[in-house]
């Protein structure tokens, strides 16, 4: 049954307010296509390729003290592909995610199995995180599965940790009727000159804001400005948090294709 | 006195009308013995089984746990918890479990199911499911890893004694959740969809498994019999920690037996009121056809001066004897009768009767249980009736007009 | 031995007296006095029918009720997804899913089906796991995929839909049961992404969009079951045409064996055809557990009955006694007393039971709207059962008062009418 839609988020409606006086000002701007600047941001977090190196810490009130898992991962953009290798905790070190779109393979050192993640897995939560495994798989998808509509332009945007003011574009990205996507739309905050993500809000058909992403500490690698910290809080479980640092990111290097193999799974690489 | 023993005699009058209709009244205090305490049988036999396959007759579960079932809704378990239930009185038996979902793989084969983790001693207690292993043994000792199954989830994983199967699932942690464990049982469910959905490992390796730490998703208690559910429930919600948990009686967790059982007496009543009620007729016409071949003894004695309200009072007496009589014999012989049969329960043999009951879950036998208020039942129920019977009759043998009695003379 | 020898005597003497009034029961004469007989005594008369009217009448009745209920979770089983006959692939039986297919849209069997008797409507479905999720929540279901127009003549599916509509061709809809929909916390008009391994293996997912609700009687099936577009199931399990069953409906139910054996020999090993009992046993034992209890409670009223009975006729002859007796001194042979009594307890019985059948039929029918027991809605529904019961009379439940009253009856009276019929008139006439 619907819920009640609780009250809509307001800064939408506040920004498209701020727009109409934009729109009249656009022919002597002359502002980007919002399609374009998504496909930048797209570019700056992900590049055609990425290899990085980092650490996720996630925060829960079933957890006395945040977890935290270090991660290496080759990330194949173009090929729909990716390979994640867990260096820690010690229990879980060894294990490795691989991404053959659009399905999910894992292998578990301790029990020595590899396995495909069957469909009622997906979204069951990755690593413990407030990711799930859902999410690995489809984050490809922000650019062909939603049309892209810039909303404003805010003058100064205050991010994650106080950072800013900066000068961000302010997206909204509507699902395909037929992608198979259950957000009703995405708000994005995308800062205005090199297109680094600043912000995403998650909202369900109904509005209701559901989970928020942010994006910190950007620094300039491989010639864009990359956040190197993103946090996501899931807006439905008080208290929870996850936090991936990224100590080191190397963008569009071309990765063996034997990376991207059961084989590699079962190694240690 | 002299009323009663006239009663008496005038019942006797006509020993073979009067003989049919107590036979009448005996097979109807029979059938009613015999069909109520079946009921009661039947109906425990029923709420024993089905309780002895799920929680036992009190749960103690984490608030919130009947309607969700998640590893977030749990009961801290320690040693006090477990004293004071040692110590609660009407509790024949307690065990604690773990329930979580997860998926079972045996190389490609992969099956969905609950995982239920027990303390294999403890569980015997209360359930019947270590008594159902078929094949194998049941679980053994703790850190063991060992896993039992239901014969077609290991029929669909292609699994054996000794196989090795991975267990995968989701932790309290939210981390994933691996662990090999090894096939030492293999059980026999009624329920296909048990059989098919239900692994079973010890308790502490679940907790291990769902990093759980000293949790429990429930405690299961088994109570004395059936009928103590109410005391037992409020005697253990005393004795608990106290926020955070509930208990629930086996009516809350399965009220869809309750209401079985409920819809089936109600159809095995209206069969008995219907016997009881042509039972009634004969009662009815046998006093009426005597009263009326009287009406020349009643006119004379009204007009002797007897008061009609004697002979309204004499006319019931002779309908109570008629009913006690019938009622002495019939529980005479139903008492012994189904006192037999509580200790000799009837096996179904029809493929048919026994189908229907193992895929619902029960034996498919018939009990019998007899309770003091079925008698009693019987004896009021028979009583009222007489009283009933007895109305027009009584009143047409008070209105009896002398007149009438002088002029046949 | 001397009194052996009487009793043997005695029990001879009874049988040949029976044996011997059978044919004097046709004679008119007797019946005619029969029929005044009975009503000589019009209150006792009028009671013992009362008896005879109540027993059979609440008898019939409460089996029509409780037959009612089995037909009720039958009927619903069938209407609800079963069908009459089943066929799947021969694989499909022991290991239901999407590797077992029938090719071609099931052609091997809805081809053969033109050519059968007997045959109401037919569909072809897809049937496979899937996983649906919404922002908040997922659920495991059985993904089905429908012919829409087909389906409608075999299912009550678009019957049982209460908000939202029917799959009416628009692309990617689908239908959810209300008890799915509150576990997934959407409404008409929501997306859900249904998510499965396709026939390669491959994890696939689309997006659907819910276009309408269903309520049947079954809790379980109304959260367990998503229906969508049959090509639109074809092609998120990537099997080209093929389907997972074909369902059919009978004319009625009477023929569904003879349907199935006719279509099973047709097919021939393509396919493995079933009936809804076989796909479901619980089914059959739940009718076949009524018909054996069905007899108990009949045999029960039925001695209850005869007690009453042979008491009446107990009486009538004892009151005619003198008659009786000046009646066979005269030359009346015993056997047409024994005839003429058994006659009069024949048309009080029969009096009975035209009442009785009467107020039954009555009830039958004042009831056929049902008799409401939504106050057990939760009992009911957790086993398939609706909550609106409509009485219904089998042929038995016509048939078998009728044969029980005339063989009541018919023992009833004759102990009363033999030990009548032995008395010297002497002593009859005396007795009176």
């Amino acid at each position: 049954m619907r819920r009640t839609a609780g009250a809509r988020h307001r800064r939408p409606l506040a920004l498209a307010l701020l727009a109409l006086p934009l729109a009249w000002s656009a022919a002597a701007e002359e502002l980007p296509d919002a399609r374009e600047i998504a496909r930048r941001a797209e570019d700056v977090l992900r590049g055609t390729s990425a290899y990085t190196e980092g650490e996720m810490t996630i925060v829960s009130r079933r957890l006395p003290v945040p977890r935290v898992v270090r991660f290496r991962s080759w990330d194949d953009r173009g090929g729909k592909r990716s390979f994640i290798r867990i260096l820690a905790p010690a229990k879980d070190r060894g294990t490795g995610f691989l991404k053959l779109h659009p399905n999910l393979w894992t292998y578990v050192p301790r029990v020595e199995r590899t396995m495909r993640i069957p469909p009622s897995m997906m979204l069951q939560s990755w690593m413990g995180s407030d990711f799930t495994n859902d999410d690995l798989v489809r984050e490809s998808s922000q650019l062909d599965d939603y049309d892209h509509r810039l909303l404003a332009v805010e003058e100064a945007f205050r991010g994650l940790g106080g950072s800013g003011p900066s000068r961000a574009f302010v997206l909204e990205y509507r699902p395909h009727e037929d992608a198979p996507v259950v957000w009703g739309r995405i708000v994005a905050w995308i800062e205005a000159r090199h297109a680094t993500p600043l912000r995403q809000e998650f909202y369900d058909e109904a509005g209701v804001q559901l989970r928020r992403m942010d994006f910190g500490e950007v620094r300039e690698t491989g010639g864009r400005h990359v956040p190197h910290l993103w946090v996501m809080t899931p807006l439905d479980k008080p208290g929870h948090e996850t936090r991936i640092q990224i100590d080191e990111i190397r963008f569009d290097e071309a990765f063996d294709d034997a990376i991207f193999t059961t084989r590699h799974l079962k190694g240690s690489g | 006195m002299l009323t009663l023993r006239l009663a008496w005699r005038n019942v006797w009058r006509n020993p073979r009308r009067t003989g049919l209709t107590v036979a009448a009244t005996v097979f109807a205090v029979v059938l009613v013995m015999v069909f109520v305490s079946m009921g009661a049988g039947i109906h425990e036999q029923m709420i024993e089984d089905a309780v002895r396959l799920s929680s036992g007759h009190v749960s103690v579960s984490g608030e919130g746990y009947l309607e969700n079932r998640t590893l977030e809704q749990f009961v801290r378990f320690d040693a006090e918890l477990a004293r004071s239930l040692d110590a609660t009185p009407g509790v024949a038996g307690w065990a604690p479990r773990v329930v979580g979902f997860g998926l079972l793989s045996n190389g490609p084969d992969t099956q969905g199911i609950a995982v239920l983790g027990v303390d294999p001693e403890r569980e015997a207690t209360v359930t019947s499911l270590p008594a159902r292993v078929r094949e194998g043994r049941f679980l053994g000792e703790a850190g063991a890893r060992e896993i039992v199954l239901g014969r077609r989830l290991a029929d669909a994983l292609d699994a054996g004694l000794g196989d090795e199967l991975l267990l995968y699932s989701v932790a309290y942690s939210l981390e994933m959740a691996y662990e090999l464990f090894r096939v030492v049982g293999v059980m026999r469910l009624p329920d296909p969809a048990l059989d098919r959905g239900l692994a079973l490992i010890h308790l502490a390796d679940a907790q291990a498994f769902f990093v759980y730490d000293d949790r429990v998703s429930e405690v299961a208690i088994l109570a004395q019999s059936a009928e103590h559910t109410g005391e037992v429930a409020a005697a253990v919600a005393g004795v608990l920690p106290g926020d955070g948990v509930e208990v629930h009686g086996w009516p809350e967790i399965m009220p869809e037996l309750v209401q079985f059982i409920f819809l089936d007496d109600a159809g095995m009543y209206i069969m008995l009121l219907i016997l009881v009620v042509v039972v009634a007729f004969g009662i009815l016409n046998t006093l009426l056809m005597s009263v009326l071949e009287r009406r020349r003894e009643f006119g004379v004695a009204l007009a002797l001066g007897l008061r009609p309200r004697a002979i309204f009072a004499l006319v019931y007496l002779e309908s109570m004897a008629l009913a006690g009589v019938g009622l002495a014999i019939g529980l005479a012989i139903a008492l012994p009768l189904v006192l037999w049969l509580v200790g000799h329960p009837i096996d179904l043999e029809s493929e048919a009767m026994r189908g229907a009951y193992e895929l619902l879950g029960f034996e498919p036998r018939i009990s019998w249980k007899l309770e003091a208020t079925h008698p009693l039942g019987s004896a009021i129920t028979i009583f009222g009736v007489a009283v009933l019977a007895a109305l027009y009759p009584a009143f047409k043998a008070s209105r009896a007009r002398p007149v009438d009695a002088l002029r046949s003379v | 031995m001397e009194r052996v020898g009487r009793s043997v005597a005695r029990a001879g003497g009874f049988v040949a007296l029976v044996a011997g009034m059978v044919p004097h029961l046709r004679e008119r004469t007797l019946q005619r006095i029969a029929w005044r007989n009975v009503w000589r005594n019009p209150r006792r008369t009028a009671i013992v029918v009362m008896a005879v009217a109540v027993g059979i009448g609440g008898a019939v009745l409460t089996m029509a009720i409780n037959f009612g209920m089995v037909i009720q979770m039958v009927e619903t089983a069938i209407a609800t997804d079963l069908g009459h006959v089943q066929a799947h692939a021969p694989g499909w039986v022991d290991d239901p899913g999407i590797d077992h297919r029938l090719p071609a849209g099931g052609a091997a069997v809805t081809d053969r089906l033109a050519g059968l008797a007997h045959v109401l409507a037919f569909a072809s479905r897809v049937r496979g796991q899937a996983l649906v999720f919404s922002p908040r929540a997922s659920a495991g279901v059985a993904l089905v995929g429908v012919e829409p127009g087909r389906e409608v003549r075999v299912t009550v599916i678009a019957a049982s839909i209460t908000s939202g509509a029917y799959l009416d061709g628009q692309p990617r809809r689908a239908l959810i049961g209300e008890t799915l929909a509150r576990r997934l916390h959407v409404a008409v008009g929501d997306k859900i992404v249904v998510s499965v391994q396709d026939a390669s293996g491959d994890l696939t997912g689309e997006a659907f969009r819910v276009q309408g609700l269903f309520r049947t009687a079954s809790r379980d099936f109304d959260g367990g079951n998503a229906f969508v577009a049959l090509a639109e199931a074809q092609a998120l399990y990537g099997i080209g045409d093929d389907v997972s069953e074909v369902v059919v409906v009978a004319e009625h139910r009477s023929q569904v064996d003879g349907l199935r054996d006719a279509l099973a020999a047709a097919v021939g090993g393509a396919a493995r055809v079933r009936s809804w009992d076989e796909t479901q046993p619980m089914l059959r034992y739940m009718v076949d557990l009524f018909d054996q209890v069905g007899w108990i409670v009949y045999a029960a009223v039925f001695v209850a009955m005869a007690f009453g009975i042979a008491n009446v006729m107990l009486m009538a002859v004892h009151e005619r006694i003198r008659e009786i007796g000046i009646v066979m001194a005269v030359g009346m042979h015993p056997d047409r007393l024994v005839a003429l009594v058994c006659i009069e307890s024949l048309v009080l019985t029969a009096l009975g039971l035209a009442v009785g059948l009467a107020l039954a039929l009555g009830g039958v029918a004042a009831l056929h709207q049902g008799i409401d027991l939504s106050r057990w809605a939760e009992g009911l529904e957790a086993y398939g059962i609706g909550t609106r019961i409509v009485p219904t009379l089998r042929r038995d439940d016509l048939t078998v008062p009728v044969l029980a009253a005339i063989v009541t009856a018919v023992l009833a009276s004759l102990w009363p009418a033999v030990r009548a019929a032995r008395l010297r008139p002497a002593e009859a006439v005396r007795q009176g």
